[in-house]
């Protein structure tokens, strides 16, 4: 039995999960990433388990479709809080965050040991587009070049190169809705020369995040400020957890992650703040660009806009944080590294304002207009602004722009938080 | 006759137990300091491994498929080339070559080519981008790291790895050039594209070179990778930290020690640094590291000229 | 000095090698594949060169190939009209032209194989072939290889000084480019853009 014992070694092997994001709460990805049982992976290629998360919208089926179909088997899907696709049968559902785990280990073990059978493939497999190319060699038509063998037309300089006159062939292509890289949904089409993007756009836009349930509760009645705070840190952490991951800063990252889980007003940001100096991420990694002017820093509001040095947090017109002397923080410059020092200032300040708000249990006084993690939520919930990212990405080379948009909050927030209250 | 049998045995030894090895390590390395020690640890990588020998290898529209397998087994055989390099003692090495260290250079060379086309043959957008850049980053470190073995042959006046090692008898060139050694690290991480200088297969591609492939041909990406930080390892080992010179220990030892001890050093580096931003690290490399390697190679010189 | 029969097959293993990646350069489709084969065949001839007791020739080959190679792939697919050498094209041109131009250089080379008479000259016992090439490079023909030294060094500092973000005419990001022959005029030594691709946006105006 040579592949018995092989198999039964696989089962045993960290679970390689690939996550694709519909509406969820944050929460759950702390769980997946710090369990010593899952890796979530990159590339649906890399994965043993595909994991759908909430409910997908039906304009990302097709993109849902994709991502399923790019799993080499033997593989499986499990849906946590979502409407499996009809397409499929016997799918494996779960409903409650803390059988997830045990779950994803389950379904991979009946894989490897083969009592479940792969998934199967949703879409047919054959080319996008026809082959079309004549001749030996299939260049076809005339000259060199020929005509158009996979239906993609050679590239002839579209477009005139954006920095320093070199033009070099552009290559197109679409990319998402769920790239790791960028927020859940966001799909785009982008013109490369070389690694620089000559055009991003955004052709869906983010799906909409639920924000910790207290903001919700924020809006309808006084919450405790230490509440309320820590889970402000909390959303911190966890954004600083993706940058830190795309930035290969793997244990840092989940360093972030568990000081998040753990997080109370006794806990202190020092040692991250100084493994994240140590490291030198600031001065290694792209950080002097994705400067925000003061209108597109309006537009998206919050800790972006505060990193552009832009005055404005609705917490100041809150009696019970002006009562402990609250004055927003603020950078000038409006880069991509201005934004991660904000944030790691804001995570300080909250944890600050809770410690100081926990003795009296002080509770917020203005329930019209709560300023969340994101932004300002007085008439309407902060929008989606991926559109801005059409503006801020032609011109930079791909690793900028990938530090760019995860240090750039763009994401609309629902209006309600969904089924974490039930 | 018996010790080029041992010496060639030595190298598939090092190439089966190279990956566990790295493998092992790095994860120690990433859970020291909170000592926080699963099973996990020893057995993680085996059973990683059959995980992945496991998962059927996954095709892309149209790839170039001799490319697309050839590299990665092309990969592990110029690591093989590199470990076949480093001598164990003053007569156990399996290729004793009187231009070791330039065919250690054109392993480097040959690298960037095979990982280029390990990106470039799957026909798929985020490896290719990938494989350009880390051709860029290729063609930056091999002009530093062959200036820095020069200066590690000039006290040696021979191409010869076992001479490099012979004349180090006296001093070691980690403190007769003190530029050389951490230069030479920066080679290790640019062609192993480990940690910092991963911009083959980062984070930001989904994987880079790496992201279309799976199953058993990523297995093999990923031990040629670990057997090139090894070969590396054991090369820096043997030009800067004198080889299996040193007391007490026979030979064979201290070259293990030295290059285990290289290998944390990189492991720890990929640890703790971010990946640099490729235009930040070109940068780097041309402006302040070429340059100083040249006062490497000008201080190596001066210094054999004086002896 | 006497040599094994492995010598012999290793010599005709690769002199194969060379020949069959040699023709494949031409047959095949891409541009990148084709300078692959093309570093296949002077890996092999390198090989064989080593076989000659040309060590350091040989070994150089390699690493001279391989970087000469990959920029050579590289910049192929940069300039040429092909979104990464991925589609496939045509290897081969002006057909005639170079039948009859292949045709000449392999007669001409058959004969000076076949009716030179080589030297039989067996390597000296001892010979350090690293050594005598430095004393045969910095001996005699020093002044040569210098000269060709300091050349290729002041070429490749003349590139990288072109290609570099501080560009001749200015910071590639605010794009470089060059003066007009008169003052406010044109930018020189610009393509001439055509009536036929009006349809896209031009940084600047002519008529």
């Amino acid at each position: 039995m040579a592949v018995s014992w092989l198999r039964q070694l696989a089962a045993r092997s960290c679970v390689p999960v690939y996550p694709v994001w519909g509406e969820h709460d944050e929460a759950l990805l702390a769980t997946l990433v710090l369990s010593t049982q899952i890796e979530l992976v990159d590339s649906p290629r890399h994965a043993s388990v595909l994991l759908v998360v909430g409910e997908i919208p039906a304009t990302l089926r097709d993109g849902l479709k994709h991502v399923h179909d790019q799993l080499p088997s033997p593989f499986a899907v499990v849906w946590f809080r979502g409407a499996p696709l009809i397409a499929l049968n016997a799918p494996i559902h779960v409903d409650e965050a803390d059988r997830l785990v045990d779950t994803l280990i389950r379904t991979h073990r009946e894989l490897m040991l083969g009592q479940r059978d792969s998934a199967s493939r949703l879409l047919p497999d054959e080319p996008p587009n026809p082959w079309e190319g004549l001749g030996d060699d299939g260049h076809g038509g005339e000259g060199m070049m020929g005509g158009t063998p996979y239906g993609r037309p050679m590239a002839m300089n579209m477009q005139d190169d954006l920095r320093d006159g070199l033009t070099l062939d552009s290559l197109t292509f679409r990319l998402g809705p769920f790239y790791p890289a960028l927020p859940s949904g966001l799909c785009a089409e982008i013109t490369l020369q070389g690694d620089v993007i000559q055009s991003w756009e955004t052709r869906h836009g983010a799906l909409p995040q639920r924000l910790a349930p207290v903001f919700y509760a924020a809006r309808e009645r006084p919450v405790p400020i230490a509440e309320l705070e820590l889970a402000r840190a909390r959303y911190h952490l966890v954004q600083l957890y993706r940058g830190l991951h795309l930035a290969g800063l793997e244990r840092i990252a989940r360093h972030a992650l568990s000081l998040a889980r753990q997080l109370s007003t006794a806990s202190r940001l020092d040692g991250l703040r100084r493994q994240l100096v140590r490291s030198g991420i600031f001065h290694l990694a792209a950080m002097d660009g994705g400067q925000l002017d003061t209108e597109m820093a309006a537009r998206l509001g919050g800790p972006a806009a505060r990193a552009a040095g832009l005055d404005a947090d609705l917490r100041m017109d809150d009696a019970s944080y002006q009562r402990l002397g609250f004055r927003p923080q603020c950078r000038t410059d409006g880069t991509v590294r201005a934004r991660w020092e904000q944030r790691l200032a804001e995570i300080d300040q909250s944890l600050q304002l809770a410690r100081q708000a926990e003795p009296d249990g002080l509770h917020t006084a203005n329930t019209e207009a709560v300023e969340t993690p994101r932004g300002p939520w007085s008439a309407k919930p902060p929008q989606d602004a991926s559109a801005l990212l059409d503006q801020l990405l032609p011109g930079l080379e791909w690793d900028e722009a990938m530090t760019l948009i995860a240090s750039l909050d763009s994401r609309e927030v629902a209006e309600t938080s969904g089924r974490a209250n039930i | 006759m018996i010790e080029s049998l041992a010496s060639l045995l030595m190298v598939l030894v090092v190439l089966a137990l190279g990956p566990y090895v790295v493998a092992v390590m790095d994860r120690l390395v990433a859970t020291a300091p909170r000592g926080a020690l699963a099973s996990d640890v020893w057995l993680g990588p085996l059973s990683r491994a059959a995980w992945l020998l496991t998962q059927h290898a996954n095709a892309t529209e149209a790839p170039d498929w001799q490319a697309w397998r050839l590299a990665p087994a092309l990969y592990l055989a110029l690591a093989a080339v590199g470990l076949a390099l480093v001598p164990w003692s003053p007569t156990l090495i399996a290729t004793d070559l009187v231009t070791s260290v330039v065919l250690w250079g054109s392993v480097e060379a040959l690298a960037t080519v095979v990982i280029f086309l390990h990106g470039w043959s799957a026909n798929a957008v985020l490896p290719l981008i990938g494989a350009y850049r880390y051709v860029a980053l290729g063609l930056s470190y091999i002009l530093i790291s062959m200036f820095v073995l020069i200066g590690a042959a000039l006290p040696a006046e021979s191409l010869q790895l076992t001479q490099v090692v012979a004349s180090q008898e006296s001093l070691w060139n980690v403190v007769r050039q003190p530029l050389g050694l951490p230069l030479f690290l920066v080679v290790g991480l640019g062609l192993t594209f480990w940690g910092p200088l991963n911009l083959a297969d980062s984070t930001d591609l989904a994987g880079g070179t790496a992201a279309e492939v799976s199953g058993p041909s990523r297995l093999v990406w990923e031990c040629a990778r670990a057997v090139m930080l090894v070969a590396f390892s054991g090369i820096a080992a043997t030009a800067f930290l004198g080889g299996w010179l040193g007391p007490w220990l026979p030979g064979p030892v201290w070259v293990l020690l030295k290059t285990l001890f290289v290998l944390a050093l990189l492991l720890w580096l990929g640890q703790w640094l971010p990946r640099v931003a490729p235009e930040r690290c070109v940068t780097l490399m041309w402006i302040v590291l070429l340059p100083l390697s040249f006062v490497d190679l000008v201080w190596a010189g001066v210094l054999a000229l004086w002896a | 000095m006497e040599h094994s029969i492995f010598v012999d097959i290793a010599f005709l293993l690769l002199a194969v090698l060379a020949v069959v990646a040699g023709w494949r350069v031409f047959r095949t489709d891409s541009m990148v594949r084709a300078s692959f084969f093309l570093l296949v065949s002077f890996i092999a001839v390198g090989a064989i060169m080593m076989l000659l007791a040309a060590e350091y020739l040989g070994v150089a080959m390699f690493f001279m190939m391989a970087v000469e190679m990959m920029v050579m792939a590289l910049f192929m697919v940069m300039f040429m009209m092909n979104p990464a050498g991925l589609n496939p094209m045509m290897m081969v041109h002006q057909h005639r032209l170079s039948i009859i131009a292949g045709a000449v250089a392999f007669f001409i080379l058959a004969a000076m194989a076949l009716f030179s008479s080589f030297p039989a000259d067996p390597l000296p016992a001892g010979l350090d072939p690293v050594r005598s090439l430095g004393h045969e490079m910095l001996g005699d023909s020093m002044l040569i290889f210098e000269s060709a030294g300091i050349v290729l060094l002041a070429t490749m500092i003349g590139v990288v000084v072109l290609s570099s973000h501080r560009g001749r005419y200015g910071a590639a990001e605010e794009g470089s480019v060059p003066p007009g022959l008169e003052p406010g005029g044109d930018p020189a030594g610009q393509p001439e853009k055509g009536e036929s691709e009006g349809g896209h946006e031009h940084h600047h105006h002519h008529h």
